[in-house]
């Protein structure tokens, strides 16, 4: 069937299976390989994306069903550098093997973005999304950074 | 400054992984397992198979991919899919299919119709420790049973009964695996006889040579590519999806995807043994050990392959006593292979060992620190070889002082509805080296590269060489680039054993030291621009070093000057004869507190601290991630992940629901510090390794702060809130 998809700005038409998911939309058909696929079956979170600006497990959605623009850990970072989420995650070295990363990202954007600052919250909200490394207090870290980056930046604004 | 070059590319999605080499006109591969634990593949009907829709091909044990035998140089004879009836455990690949798409390969698979002639399963290890075999402990020398004894002792029965205090316990640990986040994949391209394939594993070089093997082709027309890698823990020596995918592709003549899913990876791969372990400590009552004996059962495959070695990688060197007496035994099993995994033997030998030594504490009245104390080695027992390098009271000392362990009381406390106790243990893991190869170019243009086979699955071993490369030429770190994942790149900095930081490290440094050696060479050649002088180098420059009237030159203004676009070089270390003179080890102290919830039982873990003497560290920021993250390996093998089997010999715990890892909310806050004492004995980098300690001793601290909680004794992992219940 054909489809269009807003992915990260960009209308994209694909000729696909009905059964084909977001993931595997992005992944295989246009090439957009920073969600991963980690178990394909919606527990691991290495495929969260944002459709509509909410978090997604893109490995769970069929892409035909997507109708609302959807981003991916590509679309966070500009030509003016990296998102400040992605910046943090650099910088309190929030991630070791990196495959879980893209998904973790995603939702330290969504939880930055709702102001969740408490450890014990953020602990909470990151919860869908496993990290075999164990980085998980560095990426509390990197949540809390971004978190108090973004409000300062409003703040300022 | 960022502890990982890799990670810009790792938090913007351009990291390249393995299925993220998207190669127009690929086709995708979906294997297909068996469903019985033991017996022969009768008939595979896939005549439907071949008519679905995108169908490209189907390999079958008959109709199978050609393949021939490889004997790796890090496992022995590889296990070739595909190549006979033979079905040995549940979830065997027994088929591949490969089309268009990734969605007609799986559909397809579906449709496969097999019979099997189905023989009696051995799937429970409980019923098989009655019939154990001796086993060689997995990657050692060592005998299976070997015991140390003092003068006069004529058996550790006597030296036991002489003991003022015994304890004898046995504990069980849950065979694992290691379930990293990227499942095994590969992406295979042939072009003119030679193949390309991307796949995530821990030494390019080897699994190209495996591959080469297999598929009957000269080792240089294999090329294995993994610039990053989504985990390993030692899970990704091998690649099934490899193979498959490279033979597949070669017949069909076309590029071949081919990736485990989670489920399959429970079996396709290689799991970590379960074990049993029973210990008998006898001490005196100022709590000197005068008999130490760890007798280690392990599960593994009907061919007695991989063996966990829980009492040789744990009490054969840890503590001074006076007497010995380990052993290891096997159960063959109809359950998947089993393999190294990150602290083969010491993690879960760990567990028993430093549960017993917490448990002979409270028999004994001691502190349990005091009675780790008490019992320090200045060399493994029956051994003369010091170690190297040993600060583990020092670590202890600290640790207790920042963990505020003296307001830790023997029957813990309360706080509220929350029962609240203090553990600790011991970690130890071998310092070791591998034979390595580093290459180092200097670049025209003032910069450098650092170059190595090996891999990067996230243990930062990037970083290091970048660090290392940068110090050794004595130039700023952002002129040095480091490479790794390329079979093509020099043999070193596999990434096993916690070695890659002493091996390719001390490789660098040799390569670099070369390499501006030659560099002095041509400065000072008769091309040269400093012809005929005595030259020096410092701070990435060439000078006279006999006079001023000379100005310094850049290496690149060297290069420059003599037409040259690189100059480069490798250099090679290995084991030597330091290894007769001592014993190498990173040791550390271990610390947990834990609240169990007085009526529901539920366990958090409130509290970790590790103290750890790992000679010098190369990167502070990455070095602590890593043992972080392998002490949260320590706390998910006390409370979490454990592999289940149905009493078919099926993997019940096949998924990340039901194979039960730590999420963000299972973990507090980590504190993680270093005594660095440099160990140059072991090599002239002076660090020891450090990807696997983390997790070692851990499981014990958590079980035993349990104890000091609620007074009972849990002596199997996971532990799980039913085992709290009958208090």
């Amino acid at each position: 069937m054909d489809i269009a998809l807003q992915i990260n700005g960009t209308t994209e038409h694909l000729d696909i299976a009905p059964g084909v998911t977001l993931l595997d939309a992005l992944r295989e058909h246009l090439g957009i390989t920073g969600p991963k696929k980690g178990c394909d079956r919606g527990q691991c979170g290495a495929c969260t994306v944002h459709i509509g600006g909410r978090t997604a497990l893109s490995c769970l959605t069929l892409a035909a069903t997507v109708r609302d623009p959807v981003t991916t850990v590509e679309g966070l970072s500009t030509s003016d550098g990296l998102h400040p989420v992605q910046q943090a995650f650099a910088d309190q070295d929030a991630l070791q093997c990196g495959f879980c990363t893209p998904g973790q990202i995603m939702s330290a954007v969504a939880a930055a973005a709702q102001g969740i600052d408490d450890p014990d919250e953020v602990r909470e909200f990151m919860s869908g999304n496993l990290c075999r490394c164990s980085a998980y207090p560095n990426i509390v870290a990197a949540v809390r950074r971004a978190g108090a980056e973004e409000r300062r930046t409003d703040a300022t604004v | 400054m960022i502890a990982r070059p890799d990670a810009p590319l790792k938090v913007t999605g351009s990291a390249t992984y393995a299925l993220d080499n998207v190669i127009d006109g690929a086709a995708h591969g979906f294997l297909l397992l068996s469903t019985v634990a033991h017996g022969e593949v009768a008939s595979m009907d896939v005549g439907a198979v071949r008519s679905a829709p995108g169908v490209l091909g189907v390999y079958t044990p008959f109709e199978p991919l050609t393949l021939h035998p490889v004997n790796s140089p890090l496992l022995g004879p590889m296990w070739l899919p595909l190549q006979d009836t033979n079905v040995t455990f549940h979830g065997q690949p027994i088929g591949f299919v490969v089309a268009e798409t990734f969605e007609q390969a799986r559909d397809a698979a579906g449709l496969v119709e097999v019979t099997y002639d189905e023989r009696p399963a051995a799937t429970s290890f409980a019923d098989g420790l009655a019939s154990a075999v001796d086993a060689q402990p997995a990657a050692s020398e060592a005998p299976p049973s070997l015991s140390v004894l003092a003068d006069g002792v004529a058996s550790i029965e006597d030296a036991l009964e002489a003991s003022d205090v015994t304890i004898d316990a046995t504990y069980e640990t849950a065979a694992q695996n290691h379930a990293a986040m990227e499942p095994h994949s590969a992406v295979a391209v042939w072009a003119g006889g030679e193949l390309t394939v991307y796949t995530g594993n821990q030494a390019s070089h080897l699994v190209a040579s495996d591959l080469a093997g297999g598929l009957g082709l000269p080792a240089d027309a294999v090329r294995v590519v993994n610039p990053v890698v989504g985990g390993a823990f030692g899970g990704k020596a091998t690649s099934m999806p490899a193979v498959l995918a490279a033979a597949a592709a070669r017949e069909l003549g076309r590029p071949v995807r081919a990736a485990l899913t989670r489920e399959q990876v429970f079996t396709a791969t290689a799991n970590r043994p379960a074990t049993v372990q029973r210990i008998t400590l006898g001490a005196r009552g100022n709590g000197a050990l005068v008999a130490v004996r760890h007798d280690s059962w392990s599960s593994t495959t009907p061919d007695l392959g991989f063996v966990e070695p829980t009492s040789h990688g744990t009490s054969r060197e840890w503590y001074r006593t006076e007497n010995l007496e380990i052993s290891q035994k096997a159960v063959p099993l109809n359950i998947p292979p089993a393999t190294f995994m990150r602290a083969p033997g010491e993690g879960p030998g760990s567990f028993a060992l430093e549960s017993a030594i917490d448990e002979l504490a409270a028999s004994l009245g001691m502190d349990p620190i005091a009675l780790r104390t008490r019992n320090n080695s200045a060399a493994p027992p029956g051994k003369d070889l010091q170690w190297s390098g040993k600060h583990l009271d020092e670590c202890f000392e600290i640790g207790a002082a920042r963990f505020g362990w003296a307001q830790r009381s023997p029957g813990g406390r309360v706080d509220g509805d929350w029962l609240v106790g203090m553990g600790t243990a011991t970690a130890m893991f071998p310092g070791l080296r591998f034979p390595a190869t580093v290459g180092v170019t200097l670049h025209a243009d003032d910069t450098a590269t650092v170059a190595a086979s090996g891999a990067d699955p996230g243990t930062g071993l990037l970083g290091v060489l970048g660090i290392v490369a940068a110090e050794s030429l004595d130039v700023d770190r952002d002129r040095v680039t480091p490479l790794l994942g390329d079979s093509r790149l020099p043999p070193g900095g596999l990434s096993g054993g916690s070695t890659a930081t002493a091996s390719a490290g001390s490789a660098t440094m040799v390569a670099a030291s070369t390499v501006i050696e030659q560099l002095l060479t041509l400065a000072a050649s008769p091309d040269g621009p400093f012809r005929d002088r005595e030259v020096g180098y410092a701070h990435g420059r060439v000078y006279a070093l006999d006079g001023a009237d000379r100005a310094p030159m850049t290496f690149g203004e060297v290069l420059r000057s003599t037409g040259r676009d690189t100059l480069g070089t490798t250099g090679t270390t290995a084991p030597g004869e330091e290894t007769t003179k001592h014993s190498f080890g990173s040791w550390g102290a271990q610390f947990c507190e834990v609240r169990v919830h007085r009526l529901t039982r539920e366990i958090r873990v409130s509290r970790l601290l590790g103290v750890f003497d790992a000679g010098r560290i190369i990167n502070p920021q990455a070095a602590r991630s890593q043992l972080m993250g392998g002490m949260i390996w320590g706390v998910s093998a006390a409370l979490h992940e454990g592999i289940e089997f149905d009493a078919d010999g099926r993997v019940a715990t096949r998924d990340l629901a039901d194979y039960l890892l730590p999420v963000n909310a299972d973990i507090p806050d980590v504190d993680v510090r270093f005594v660095e004492h440099p160990d140059t004995l072991l090599s002239d980098l002076g660090a020891r390794g450090l990807g696997e300690i983390g997790l070692v001793g851990m499981a014990a601290a958590v079980a035993n702060a349990v104890h000091n909680a609620t007074g009972v004794r849990v002596r199997r992992i996971p532990i799980r809130l039913e085992d709290l219940l009958d208090v």
